[in-house]
């Protein structure tokens, strides 16, 4: 409990998740997708969520916005935002109001989240139709600034449909509609991924350069541990579901406690070191019967399991001011 | 042995009589990869590398140049002997979820191209290809009674590439194209795959060619070999791997390495560091000068009207301003 | 001991099923999932059983009862008689035969004739394409049922093969189609590349690569095509353009309006009826059973 004082001192979280618990409804049962999840997302911070598929990030992000799709179903817990309140238990209305206002979300750019069959001006104004925008002609003047602030022709690419659009291009589109109507938490979603390596860095510091600009909050979820290493200032890493190990990157890359990051972290091919450091981490990512097990979820591929781990789950805890981590090697040593 | 000398590939685009338009994919590109070598195209998608690695696997046609293996040339031997050189040559798709058939099981993706294998040998055909089978996927790292049975979509990434490996080993290729393997990939498995590349190059002394975005698996894999990096179809850098990631000397090897994030906490920024900001333009093609030079952050007049060859001895670069900047990531420590 | 060792080889064979063996058990399941496609599966072996065995069922000449002309339903004449006093079931059983041979034929044939010029076309583009689609257009574009009865006139359908032939030759230019735009996006996938790439032969890679992954669309095309045949070969036998040889459902509905004059006395009406109720519960069952072949022929779908 001394963990909550210590977040206590700093300022109020701009997300704080408890006890989310998120399944999915299949022919052999409902299935824990997201489990037992206790997170604040600091203010003004860049946050990186990681994670393999399968291993609940992108649920948990829905579950954050209480748009987790059929079959997943919300099961309990809370996501409290300040100014908006429980995104669980508040009305439809607020909430969707909430999504786009307080809270914007960048996709995927493969995911074609863009109405192929009309022109990105036209969809800034039917976004600003359904959030009771006022003046729609200011709203198209602040959609024009943010396009060039994102290096691109705010003329040509409002009169585009998505298709004449890059890929590069269609995320900045993404990272417009998130900002315009000035939310004040981005959560961007594998948001880089189907990008090649240049255009995923120009996205990167236009992201970097608007978080400080507008003191936004921002989160990243991707499988990348490259791109939360350099972006994020705290690292969440999910394995199974469940938070498995949160805290400052610097400090959690130079020295991860869980096996699971130790691993994940070693098997990054980098460009500066010696190149044998890059060892595979072995085993398959968690699937469908992890999440039956009773035990820690990375039992099958740890290194270091012992027989406690098979049948019983560890817990997150608190193990050095600001890092916490679920692993029995480490949080019974004190 | 493969060598490829001056590869070109141009696609007209349709349109009607007026308005079609020439894409040059592959302007000028040769190299060439000793037996168990390896060379790594990296460049931004868009830029020709996977042309490249489709012509060598004998899926496209060079509009012009050469392509030879063991010294036959496989666009030219009459079709019999072709099907037989172009098996030497295997292509690794970058998406395991399309590379393999769903409505086949592993044992039958396996058993199609042994059963042709098989009447090159001796002995009884069933017993070989048996054989051969468990061969390759212990090779590749699989147990081969817990996925012979087994249907695609009930395998991972990374089990998916590497049944695509272990099928593309099974007609004993001298050559693999892996083009983008990895990219599809769970991150805590692509390791895993690269590995498994880098010891099919030791072992079985196949020759690789990798194609690629990402300089860091470029350098994990092509370890010893060379580094080719592409742009509009054009070789920019070429050289071995270790000497153009540590002294890269052109602009847009430079953007490329750049590009690669920097784990904080493990290491630190290179001081040049920079972001390229704008993007590709594909329509720019016909500039008389240099074809990277409308985004270089380093151009200058020259660079717009004269188009720089490919200069130097094994360290190849064609620039007009070429420069040592440290742009890499250096390890922390 | 003894006792024993079978147990452990039928475990064996449970870790390494045969495919044969596990698609049957699959099929099966799929079934038996929703009962919609459990009924459907009854009454389509409830018709091919029929078309089978029931001229069997009754004498070669079926019995004639002058007492019970037009007789109303009743435990006797479940669906009433006809003009000269025959049980109007019997004639839809014994008919039954020849409408579903000849449908069955029609099938086959258009599943067959698409299939292969559709997947010809879809994979040899260029030449091979541009020729077989044009052949396809110019059969599209001919009105087939006219065509139909253009042929029957100089053509004897005594042999249901014969009508399954026409019935066929006519109708394959849809499916034709359809199989090749699926060729077209197939030839493109990962999958087949390599195959050309590891050097399977064109023969290999037409039928054991690209087929399995269109089963799921001929199969439905296969039922749906029984039921255009049924249509268009008693809709032949209705306007008379053949000449009967045979009892058949298409028979008895010409004889039933023209003859009888069930338009307009009531009493003849159940010898309509009947072989229409026949076509309508065929046509139920083959709809309702088409939502299992889908998922029977999705590979992805199965579980071992």
């Amino acid at each position: 409990m001394s963990a909550e004082l210590m977040h206590g001192k700093s300022a109020e979280p701009a997300v704080r998740v408890r006890g989310l618990n998120v399944v999915y409804a299949t022919s052999q049962g409902d299935l824990p997708a997201v489990r037992d999840v206790d997170l604040d997302i600091e203010a003004e911070k860049i946050t990186g969520i990681i994670g393999e598929s399968g291993s609940g990030k992108s649920t948990l992000v829905m579950a954050l916005l209480n748009s987790v799709g059929k079959p997943g179903k919300i099961v309990s817990g809370s996501v409290m935002v300040p100014g908006v309140g429980d995104m669980l238990s508040i009305d439809r209305e607020r909430q969707r109001r909430a999504r786009g206002k307080e809270l914007g979300l960048v996709f995927q750019a493969a995911q074609n989240s863009l109405n192929p069959l009309r022109r990105i001006g036209h969809q800034v104004l039917d976004l600003g139709r359904s959030h009771e925008v006022r003046d729609l002609r200011d709203l198209l003047r602040k959609a024009s600034d943010l396009l060039t602030r994102l290096g691109m022709d705010a003329d040509r690419v409002l009169t585009s449909y998505q298709h004449e659009l890059s890929g590069g291009m269609r995320q900045r589109v993404g990272i417009m509609f998130a900002l315009i109507l000035d939310a004040k938490i981005v959560i961007l979603d594998e948001a880089t991924t189907a990008l090649d390596m240049l255009s995923q860095a120009s996205v990167l510091e236009i992201v970097r350069e608007l978080h400080k600009e507008r003191g936004l909050t921002t989160i990243l979820v991707t499988h990348d541990m490259g791109v939360v290493a350099d972006m994020a200032d705290r690292v969440v890493v999910m394995y199974g579901g469940e938070i498995v190990e949160e805290g400052p990157s610097g400090s959690v890359l130079s020295h991860p406690a869980h096996p699971y990051t130790q691993g994940l972290i070693r098997a990054i091919p980098r460009i500066s070191g010696a190149i044998d450091r890059a060892v595979p981490l072995p085993g398959a990512p968690a699937d469908l019967k992890t999440y039956l097990e009773p035990g820690c979820p990375f039992y099958q591929r740890c290194a270091a399991a012992m027989p406690k781990c098979q049948a019983n789950r560890p817990t997150s805890l608190t193990v050095s001011a600001d890092r916490k981590v679920a692993c029995f090697k480490v949080t019974d040593h004190d | 042995m493969i060598e490829v000398e001056h590869l070109q590939k141009v696609y007209t685009t349709k349109g009607n009589l007026l308005t079609r338009s020439q894409v040059h994919a592959v302007r000028d590109v040769s190299f060439r990869i000793p037996d168990g070598g390896a060379i790594s195209f990296i460049g931004e998608s868009g830029c020709g590398k996977t042309t490249v690695g489709r012509i060598l696997a004998g899926l496209e046609t060079p509009s012009a140049g050469v392509v030879r293996l063991d010294g036959a040339d496989i666009h030219q031997t009459p079709t019999r002997e072709r099907r037989d050189l172009r098996r030497k040559i295997q292509l690794i798709h970058q998406d395991p979820y399309q590379a393999l058939n769903p409505a086949h099981s592993i044992e039958q993706a396996l058993s199609a191209p042994l059963q042709i294998m098989a009447k090159q040998k001796s002995g009884s055909p069933r017993a070989w290809i048996r054989e051969r089978m468990d061969e390759v996927l212990t090779m590749v790292g699989l147990e081969p009674a817990s996925v012979l049975y087994k249907h695609p979509h009930m395998l991972s990434g990374g089990q998916r590439q590497r049944i695509v490996i272990a099928r593309a080993l099974t007609v004993e290729p001298t050559v693999l194209v892996a083009d983008e393997a990895v990219s599809m990939i769970d991150v805590s498995l692509r390791l895993g795959v690269l590995h498994l590349l880098r010891d099919l190059r030791e072992k079985l002394r196949i020759s690789l060619l990798f194609i690629t975005h990402d300089v860091a698996a470029a350098r994990y894999l092509g370890q010893g070999g060379q580094i080719s990096v592409i742009y509009k179809g054009l070789i920019m850098e070429q050289g071995l791997t270790e000497v153009v990631i540590a002294h890269p000397r052109h602009p847009y090897t430079q953007a490329l390495l750049s590009a690669v994030p920097v784990l904080k906490g493990l290491e630190t920024m290179g001081a040049d560091r920079f972001i390229l900001a704008k993007e590709m333009n594909a329509q720019s093609d016909a500039q008389a000068g240099c074809l990277f030079a409308d985004r270089c952050p380093f151009a200058q007049a020259r660079c717009f009207t004269e188009a720089p060859a490919l200069i130097g001895e094994d360290h190849q670069y064609a620039c007009h301003f070429p420069e040592v900047r440290q742009v890499a990531a250096v390890a922390a420590e | 001991m003894s006792m024993r060792l079978p147990k452990t080889v039928l475990h064996n064979r449970s870790a390494n099923p045969n495919f044969r063996q596990s698609f049957w058990g699959f099929a099966w399941r799929t079934i038996v999932k929703k009962p919609g496609r459990l009924i459907g599966f009854a009454i389509i072996v409830l018709f091919a059983l029929m078309g089978i065995f029931g001229p069997y069922l009754y004498p070669a000449q079926l019995p004639i009862n002058p007492n019970a002309i037009y007789a109303p339903i009743s435990w006797q004449y479940p669906l009433g008689t006809d003009f000269e006093g025959t049980s109007n079931l019997a004639l839809v059983v014994t008919g039954a035969r020849y409408v579903l041979f000849a449908a069955a034929m029609g099938a086959v044939f258009t599943v067959v004739f698409g299939t292969i010029l559709g997947l010809c076309a879809g994979y040899f583009i260029g030449l091979t394409d541009s020729v077989i689609m044009r052949i396809t257009d110019f059969i599209l574009t001919i009105p087939s049922f006219p065509l139909l009865v253009v042929l029957s006139t100089v053509w004897n359908f005594g042999q249901p093969v014969a009508m399954g032939f026409v019935l066929g030759i006519t109708g394959w230019g849809g499916l034709a189609r359809a199989v090749r735009s699926q060729t077209m996006s197939l030839r493109e996938r990962g999958f087949i590349e390599a195959a050309r790439g590891l050097g399977l032969s064109p023969l290999y890679i037409l039928f054991r690569e690209i087929l399995p992954n269109v089963g799921s669309y001929i199969a439905m095309n296969l039922l749906l095509a029984v039921t255009g045949s049924i249509y268009a070969e008693v809709g032949l036998f209705f306007l008379g353009v053949v000449p009967f040889q045979v009892n058949n459902w298409g028979v008895m509905l010409n004889l039933a309006v023209f003859s009888a004059g069930a338009m307009s006395s009531p009493q003849a009406l159940p010898y309509l009826l009947s072989p229409m109720l026949a076509i309508l519960i065929l046509t139920l069952g083959i709809v309702l059973f088409l939502d299992a072949l889908d998922e029977m022929f999705n590979p992805r779908l199965r579980e071992v």
